[in-house]
């Protein structure tokens, strides 16, 4: 009883983004992803994007990958609705080619990681 | 589950009514042959008006007011629980003694160090009473709360701005996507998290000819600020006075 009485107050009752459980939250992630990975030949029928198709699959599955480590539901809940979002921009051309090529990152200059090209870069703040 | 709620809080406004009459504290609106006289108000001062319908919301609906406080300008403000959100709306705009048909604003505060780090604060007027009144309420960033648009139609664009700036969510909520922030803009600007200078920076690169998005790295830290002004604007008002808070009559117990 007394137990029982511990883990009431040990869990803590949440309100729910989404899903009630992790096997929800999975098929939401997966059937997000399904609905990129089919939308991506039409985005790129209708846009002028200097990117293959190949590419951006690729980039797809980077981007889910980046968040492998959440197991938290409310959070994946967070980023499935946020996702959708962004899927709804691309696809009723709210957002431009310029908002859809951020996604790649191809013009930022990669952290310098030895001491030198450190050095080089350096600024006044260190 | 709201809909009972709300029958409850009527039938028991109605055995309150019935029990002992009008409650004293609303204005009585008497129709006398064809001309509609409206008496004067029977309270000496607008805190005791506000005293007296504080006490008679918390009195309605017991379970979702937690405290009912008057702020240091004079204003009745409503405190509730973020489950509480339709039924305290719905009362509030359809119950005949408030009336509450206009929502003026909706707005958000993030306090960082509470455990429920945002506050979502409703502005009303009741048009019928003449009457101004603000309800607040909580949640964190992962909470979802209800959406009030299938009560006031006016939350709409309100609860999209919340979500832009603040990353709440309301759930049921008709179109809730971005309304002031760039596409592709990443995070929420008015948390006191969000660093001044943003994360990213645009501009222009003749070479991919279009607008790039950057990561940007500052020189110096914008971290540390003086806010307060250097000069006294309004000294008298520089110590304002903490919010009063309305005792309410005590709940019945089981």
């Amino acid at each position: 009883m007394a137990a029982r009485e511990a883990s009431k107050c040990a869990t803590k009752i949440v309100r729910p983004l989404l899903s009630s459980d992790k096997s929800e939250a999975k098929k939401r992630v997966l059937n997000l992803y399904k609905t990129y990975y089919r939308q991506i030949p039409l985005i790129l029928f209708d846009r002028h994007l200097p990117v293959s198709k190949e590419e951006c699959q690729k980039k797809l599955k980077e981007e889910f990958l980046k968040n492998k480590h959440i197991t938290d539901v409310r959070v994946i809940d967070m980023l499935v609705i946020k996702g959708q979002m962004l899927l709804q921009e691309i696809v009723t051309k709210w957002a431009q080619d310029c908002h859809v090529m951020t996604l790649f990152k191809d013009t930022a200059e990669p952290k310098p990681n030895d001491f030198l090209s450190k050095f080089v870069n350096s600024n006044d703040s260190q | 589950m709201s809909l009972r709620i709300i029958t409850r809080a009527i039938q028991r406004l109605s055995t309150i009514q019935t029990g002992n009459s009008i409650p004293k504290y609303f204005k009585t609106i008497t129709r006398a042959e064809s001309t509609t006289v409206v008496p004067k108000p029977k309270f000496e001062s607008i805190t005791e008006q506000y005293l007296g319908f504080g006490n008679f919301v918390a009195e309605c609906l017991p379970k979702y007011i937690q405290k009912v406080q008057i702020s240091s300008k004079n204003e009745l403000e409503l405190l509730i629980a973020p489950e509480g959100v339709l039924p305290v709306f719905h009362f509030l705009k359809n119950q005949t003694n408030c009336q509450f048909v206009n929502l003026s604003d909706i707005c958000a505060v993030d306090v960082p160090q509470r455990t429920n780090r945002f506050e979502i604060v409703y502005n009303l007027l009741s048009l019928r009473f003449n009457t101004r009144l603000r309800v607040k309420t909580y949640t964190d960033e992962l909470t979802p709360i209800d959406s009030i648009t299938s009560i006031y139609e006016a939350a709409n664009w309100y609860e999209r701005e919340i979500w832009d700036m603040f990353g709440v969510f309301f759930t049921n909520h008709p179109d809730l996507r971005r309304i002031l922030t760039d596409y592709g803009f990443e995070g929420h600007p008015f948390r006191k998290d969000f660093p001044l200078s943003g994360y990213v920076e645009v501009r222009y690169d003749d070479e991919k000819r279009r607008v790039v998005v950057e990561p940007l790295e500052m020189s110096q830290e914008f971290r540390r600020f003086e806010l307060s002004t250097p000069w006294e604007q309004f000294p008298n008002f520089r110590s304002a006075t903490t919010v009063e808070e309305v005792p309410l009559a005590e709940k019945e117990k089981k």
